[in-house]
């Protein structure tokens, strides 16, 4: 519901960006609507100049549909998984790979496992937050704009982009890879940003001409959808022209397997989107915070499987990003972050599957991380009263390092309040 | 999303300004652009309105929803995909009320047979279906139960990754097409115990003594009463209520390669004839429950009679049935209107529909271009208005990069609507899908100024005008017409 909130709050700034970006073409069409006084114009452009000024890079991963965090980061040694989870634990535990003697990653995240061996994996464990509902699109919507009193309506990463960024004339500072809607995270209708489902074919197949007919017809136009249209044209444009010659100079120094196999409802390409991603990054786009997605992790049935493969397509996507980017020499300011709507019961289910749960792992990946182990496990004896793990760390902490200590902004502002410290990152920066 | 319209989502902005342009700036703007007496014709119909600008509430667009053709195409766009000249001409000598009761009283035509359905396993390619879909709608004698049956396709979502048999999909939209104009109740039977959906939300999986709470979840939260409206418990109890039901059993069995490089075999399941699930017994939970307030033994349809006891579950159709066909922000007292109804004539879906359609928020000038056309129903009206009937092929193709894919919701909430379907990605791919069905169809393309009044009621932005005006040939006039943001609107 809140995607139809305020279609009409769009600033003028925005809607006067797309008057900017199209000068030609459109000359003496609709004269009293391009004309962008330019104090005005400077004046917004300079109000952004006290903002984020470092090249650091967040790269977010959504984990769609409730990530099973007792298979992701599994608990080795408490008797009470082989009662909850009789046909699920035996083979998560025994292939584990070990990174404590009471922890071990899930057998599929081997090249992560190989980060953690470096220092480059940070795991934040039982995060969660107050009263978790048990519905995918309201935790999504609360994980999305950091406000579990949902009362929020713009994404944590579209607030940081509006108040802490200066888009303007860099289409890519916020961008979702491999999507085709914006990510709720990233939505905030004052803030500029683009989506790219595919960068081989984003661009007008009827080329140059019809590009620039489309931006003559969206200028000035009426209507509640009007600045959306415009200002979505004209940062397309933006972007085309930035890709093409990010397209040239990028070849990819890892191997994106595309061939792990593809698990159910999963549109996601996640390792074709983060290879979208380390092109935006390596080429010097401009990208700050990207956004994608795996979807496929509503375990209800046959788990195993299931979630070993889409174990496996994270891993290989993600080790693929980090080797890729590393070759580059672009790794020492990338931090990667996973996060995901819920966590999943201890208990297992008779379809051999879990239902949905609450408190998670999070993993958090790439040079500026100081690795190890954060939070605490729950406890698998102590559930609460709807039989699911008890949350230490509140996601917002993490929220938190990240803002303020990998991208240096005001984290206070954006998330309203401040949460406990999780000091997960090696080298905080200073923030403005 | 679910639908949670509850006030606390409400921004704290403050209120919308008025934006655009009134009809005299559009007039003035587009003399002073020098469009010519044209654009001016385009945009106009006479000087009395020019006094009377319609209060704007919401649409800067000038509405002409005052004149009975105006309501008919609006109707049109809103209720079906769109209309060919045939179907306009034979709406338009009708009037919009005879028009709305030929709709709601014509009954559903059939959907043509699906050759390739008892493929074993249901392994055909998805597009082959998608495909036959957008044919029926771009020819069905009955383009508003298309537009009901992918209505519900939206709102009872499966899709064909997880259910893992085409065929099954295929017998999901044979049946949502049948129950799409019926009643709520029944519906919600059909829904429950269609083998795509109990594959889709685990019912099939759950049993009465380790139950899958997927299905009883959805079922509440995103198919009837919305979040907030049932307790976590409701959603175990429910669980356990529900279970028993298994898919039917297949007609037939087929071993089929279905890996030619490693000769891997698989005896597959052939699907010939319809049917639904198959509810087993000693699968069932046979204790009493407590579901919404109320202990008992109950079975499917107790649990789908106490939920229909519910208010919330017509305020949540109503107000869903309001944003897709109305406004986006529909007014709370006009839902609780249409949601009253709705539960008094017993979910009758007609009743609904009709209360929808005749009520005065449906042509009031807010609601004019007030929602913003779906992928499939941007390409379905583009297609009709073109007079092209050879463009299912095109129109599968293109839906993925504007976000629609029929069949592969993005997840069980189904699909976003209005402003959700703008970004970056989905405006560049409307614009490429106009490009590559003109590229098919130049050969013989209708009237374009004729077209300008058919389908945008000659209502156009100074751009649109000034930019058609100047268009070299008819194929490029199109391009304007169908490219533009008067045509992405609805």
């Amino acid at each position: 519901m809140n995607r139809e909130i305020g279609i009409n709050q769009l600033k003028r700034r925005d809607f006067l960006k797309a008057g900017l970006v199209f000068g030609a073409g459109a000359s003496g069409l609709a004269a009293g609507y391009a004309a962008v006084p330019d104090a005005f114009a400077r004046a917004v452009y300079a109000a952004k100049q006290g903002g984020v000024s470092n090249d650091n890079v967040l790269v977010m991963i959504q984990l769609a549909g409730g990530n099973d965090g007792l298979r992701t980061v599994v608990p080795l040694s408490d008797p009470a998984l082989h009662d909850l989870r009789p046909v699920l634990s035996g083979p998560m535990v025994s292939q584990a790979l070990p990174l404590t003697t009471d922890f071990g990653l899930n057998h599929n995240l081997g090249g992560i496992k190989r980060l953690w061996d470096k220092g480059k994996l940070a795991i934040v464990q039982g995060v969660g937050y107050d009263n978790p509902t048990f519905s995918h699109f309201e935790s999504i919507r609360i994980w999305e704009t950091g406000d579990p009193t949902r009362r929020q309506v713009d994404g944590w990463l579209g607030r940081t982009l509006a108040k802490a960024y200066d888009t303007n004339g860099h289409p890519l500072t916020g961008c979702a890879c491999g999507a085709t809607d914006v990510p709720g995270a990233l939505r905030d209708l004052q803030a500029t940003m683009t989506v790219i489902q595919d960068q081989k074919k984003f661009g007008f197949t009827g080329g140059s001409e019809v590009e620039a007919a489309v931006g003559a017809l969206y200028k000035g136009t009426p209507g509640i959808y009007g600045a959306l249209f415009d200002t979505a044209l004209a940062t397309a444009s933006e972007t085309i022209a930035v890709l093409r010659t990010s397209s040239a100079e990028y070849q990819p120094l890892a191997d994106y397997s595309d061939k792990v196999k593809l698990v159910y409802s999963s549109q996601n390409q996640l390792a074709a989107a983060l290879q979208l991603a380390a092109e935006l990054i390596v080429t010097g786009t401009g990208v700050k915070l990207l956004h994608v997605t795996l979807g496929g992790f509503d375990t209800h049935y046959t788990e195993l499987s299931r979630h070993d493969d889409l174990m496996g397509y994270l891993d290989s996507a993600v080790s693929a990003f980090y080797q890729d980017l590393a070759a580059h020499g672009k790794s020492d300011n990338v931090l990667i972050a996973t996060w995901s709507e819920f966590g999943r019961r201890p208990l297992e289910n008779a379809s051999g599957g879990t239902d949905h749960g609450a408190a998670a792992p999070l993993l958090l990946i790439g040079d500026p991380v100081k690795g190890g182990l954060y939070g605490s496990a729950p406890s698998l004896i102590s559930l609460d009263d709807t039989g699911n793990l008890k949350y230490s760390v509140d996601f917002r902490s993490v929220y938190q390092e990240i803002l303020s200590g990998h991208l240096g902004a005001d984290s206070g502002d954006i998330l309203g309040a401040t949460f406990a410290d999780v000091p997960f990152l090696r080298a905080p920066v200073p923030a403005v | 999303m679910s639908l949670d319209a509850a006030p606390d989502t409400v921004s704290s902005s403050p209120m919308p300004r008025r934006r655009g342009m009134t009809r005299r700036q559009a007039l003035t703007a587009a003399v002073a652009a020098g469009v010519g007496v044209g654009a001016v014709r385009l945009l106009g119909t006479t000087m009395q309105t020019l006094s009377q600008p319609p209060p704007a509430a919401g649409s800067d667009w000038i509405s002409p929803l005052e004149s009975e053709s105006a309501r008919v195409m609006h109707l049109l766009r809103r209720a079906t995909f769109g209309y060919t000249d045939v179907e306009l001409e034979s709406a338009l000598s009708a009037g919009f009320n005879r028009t709305v009761d030929r709709l709601l009283e014509t009954a559903p035509a059939e959907a043509p047979v699906f050759d390739a359905s008892p493929t074993p396993g249901g392994r055909f390619p998805i597009a082959q279906l998608q495909q036959w879909w957008v044919n029926h709608m771009l020819g069905t004698p009955t383009p508003y139960a298309e537009r009901m049956t992918l209505f519900w396709h939206g709102h009872f979502t499966s899709d064909y990754r997880k259910a893992a048999d085409n065929t099954l999909m295929y017998w999901q939209n044979l049946t949502w097409r049948r129950m799409a104009l019926t009643d709520l109740r029944s519906m919600l039977m059909q829904v429950t115990t269609d083998p795509a959906m109990l594959r889709y939300l685990d019912l099939a999986a759950s049993t009465g003594q380790s139950p899958n709470e997927n299905y009883s979840r959805e079922l509440m939260e995103l198919f009837t009463m919305g979040p907030g409206n049932y307790t976590e418990e409701d959603v175990r109890q429910g669980a356990r209520a529900l279970a028993g039901w298994q898919l039917p059993r297949p007609d037939s069995y087929a071993t089929v390669t279905i890996d030619n490089a490693n000769s891997v075999a698989r005896r597959l399941p052939v699907y010939t004839t319809q049917a639904p699930g198959v509810f087993n017994n000693r699968r069932a939970y046979h204790g009493t429950v407590t579901f919404l307030g109320q202990a008992g033994s109950i079975d499917t349809q107790g649990v789908i009679d106490r939920i229909l006891v519910q208010p919330a579950t017509a305020q949540l159709i109503a107000a869903k049935v309001a944003q897709d066909f109305v406004n986006p922000q529909p007014d709370q007292v006009f839902v609780t209107r249409l949601a009253d109804t709705f539960r008094r004539s017993d979910y009758d879906i007609k009743t609904l529909m009709r209360s929808v359609f005749t009520s005065q928020e449906f042509t009031a000038a807010a609601s004019y271009r007030a929602l913003l056309k779906s992928p499939t129903e941007l390409m379905v009206h583009a297609a009709k208005a073109l007079g092209a009937t050879g463009l299912s092929r095109v129109i599968v193709a293109a839906g993925s990069g504007m976000g629609q894919s029929l069949f592969d919701p993005p997840d069980v909430s189904g699909w976003p609507s209005n402003a959700a379907w703008i970004s970056t990605n989905t405006v560049v791919e409307r614009v490429n899908f106009v490009t590559a069905a003109l590229g098919q169809t130049k050969a013989s393309l209708p009237s374009a100024s004729a077209a300008v009044h058919r389908h945008l009621e000659g209502i156009v932005s100074p751009q649109t005008a000034s930019l058609f005006n100047q268009a070299p040939d008819e194929a490029a006039r199109w391009f304007i017409i169908l490219a533009s943001p008067e045509f992405q609107l609805k």
